[in-house]
């Protein structure tokens, strides 16, 4: 198998940036591009660019290319050292959509031969290759996240038979959601991905953490909000009420002349994230109706003594 | 004996990602396509990284949200990548506006 050098091909320094590798290829493909070049050699040539190109752009094969070092030759006989690659991973993500069927020995010999995308179409079992990342998405009440709880969700799984037929597998899944978790925020299950082909490993499932609608409350990044129904002598006067939160309640004090809609915040007591959220609490004055004599005395009494005119700012 | 990853009645303990930031190579795989269109579109200020150098980049959760959706803009619609950016940003603004909404009660 013969050494190839990639920088020589795209005639580049082995410090090129990366910008320098994209330029370089845009300018070379110009020039080889089967379809524009009228050099004889210009399909070998531009398939020879698209290889260095894989290479070169993909920091982690690059990086792992510049590890077997500057001293080969074009051409030169190679072999790969023994753990040339260790602590590179090129299974999956690295490829690009380009064409790699018609790369070199020596690409294939050194980074395989995967393509991840058509890994479940047509292949021989024979191969082992990993199975793709899934993703769900899993509804969890709010409670959940404040005392942490356990779920059940239920997937479905495209597997490949024997027989290289698409099947779908459905299972359930019992998986631990951590006390503080926000909305939008995701699990990592490893290996309960989709399953590999051959011995190759199974891929990673990735869940969507979505909050449920609450009859009570509202979440917004860490925090929660309620509203809070008060008479309006509570706002006015000033009380000590019992306020219900998502893991119990507690004893809230709203200062004298609250208005409609005043917030109050306890600190720190929404969701049990590393910081902590705050819970907010939103004042709804709500006005008791004027149903019996004595209740119509009352407002009576109020308009004739307060003389107020809430409309005062409107000019009537 | 070993635990058997299939057994319906295990509790799977899983990370969260915003704990352990994905890696360039993981984002890739997580989302099923290469490290080029990631590139382009760090570049392009689609995602964000925490991170100056390519193989110190770091993916939050969000950034697997909007590769996911970028990549469905593009097969789905043959948006090209400014156009992504715009429909993403939009989508997001209306994903905040209306939970903003939601939280002051008119929604």
């Amino acid at each position: 198998m013969q050494y190839k050098d990639y920088y020589k091909i795209m005639d580049l320094s082995r410090d090129a940036s990366q910008d320098e590798v994209k330029r370089a290829y845009r300018k070379l493909a110009r020039k080889y591009h089967p379809d524009v070049s009228k050099e004889a050699d210009a399909e070998a040539k531009f398939k020879e660019l698209g290889e260095a190109y894989e290479v070169l752009k993909d920091p982690e094969k690059r990086a792992a290319y510049n590890q077997l070092g500057a001293n080969w030759k074009s051409g030169q006989d190679f072999k790969p050292p023994p753990n040339w690659d260790e602590g590179f991973e090129f299974k999956g993500g690295g490829f690009t959509g380009g064409d790699n069927s018609e790369f070199s020995d020596f690409f294939e010999q050194l980074f395989g031969r995967a393509g991840f995308q058509s890994a479940h179409a047509g292949r021989k079992t024979s191969e082992h290759l990993r199975g793709q990342d899934s993703h769900a998405k899993i509804h969890i009440d709010l409670e959940d996240s404040y005392r942490g709880a356990t779920r059940n969700i239920s997937l479905s799984t495209p597997e490949m038979s024997t027989q290289g037929e698409l099947l779908v597998k459905h299972r359930s899944l019992n998986v631990k959601i951590p006390k503080g978790i926000k909305p939008g925020q995701h699990i990592k299950l490893a290996g309960q991905g989709n399953p590999g082909l051959g011995s190759g490993e199974a891929g990673d499932l990735f869940l969507e953490i979505v909050f449920n609608n609450h009859p009570l409350y509202r979440v917004a990044e860490a925090d929660v909000y309620l509203d809070l129904p008060v008479t309006p002598w509570e706002a006015a006067l000033g009380a000590k009420i019992k306020v219900p939160i998502p893991d119990g309640s507690v004893e809230l004090k709203i200062p004298p002349n609250s208005r409609q809609g005043s917030k109050l915040r306890l600190t720190g007591r929404g969701l049990p994230t590393k910081v902590p959220g705050n819970f907010f609490v939103e004042l709804q004055i709500v006005l008791p109706l004027a149903s019996t004599d004595q209740a119509i005395e009352v407002y009576q009494n109020m308009q004739q003594t307060l003389g107020f005119n809430p409309r005062e700012s409107m000019g009537v | 004996m070993p635990m058997n990853p299939h057994d319906p009645s295990l509790v799977h303990t899983g990370t969260i990602i915003e704990d352990e930031p994905l890696t360039l190579v993981q984002l890739c795989r997580a989302c099923g396509t290469h490290a080029e269109w990631v590139i382009s579109l760090v570049e392009e200020g689609i995602i964000e990284p925490d991170g100056k150098e390519i193989h110190l980049w770091r993916f939050s959760g969000v950034s697997l949200v909007r590769v996911r959706s970028a990549l469905n803009l593009q097969r789905d619609l043959g948006v090209n990548l400014a156009g992504i950016g715009l429909a993403l940003d939009l989508m997001e603004q209306l994903k905040t506006l209306r939970s903003r909404l939601n939280v002051t009660g008119h929604c």
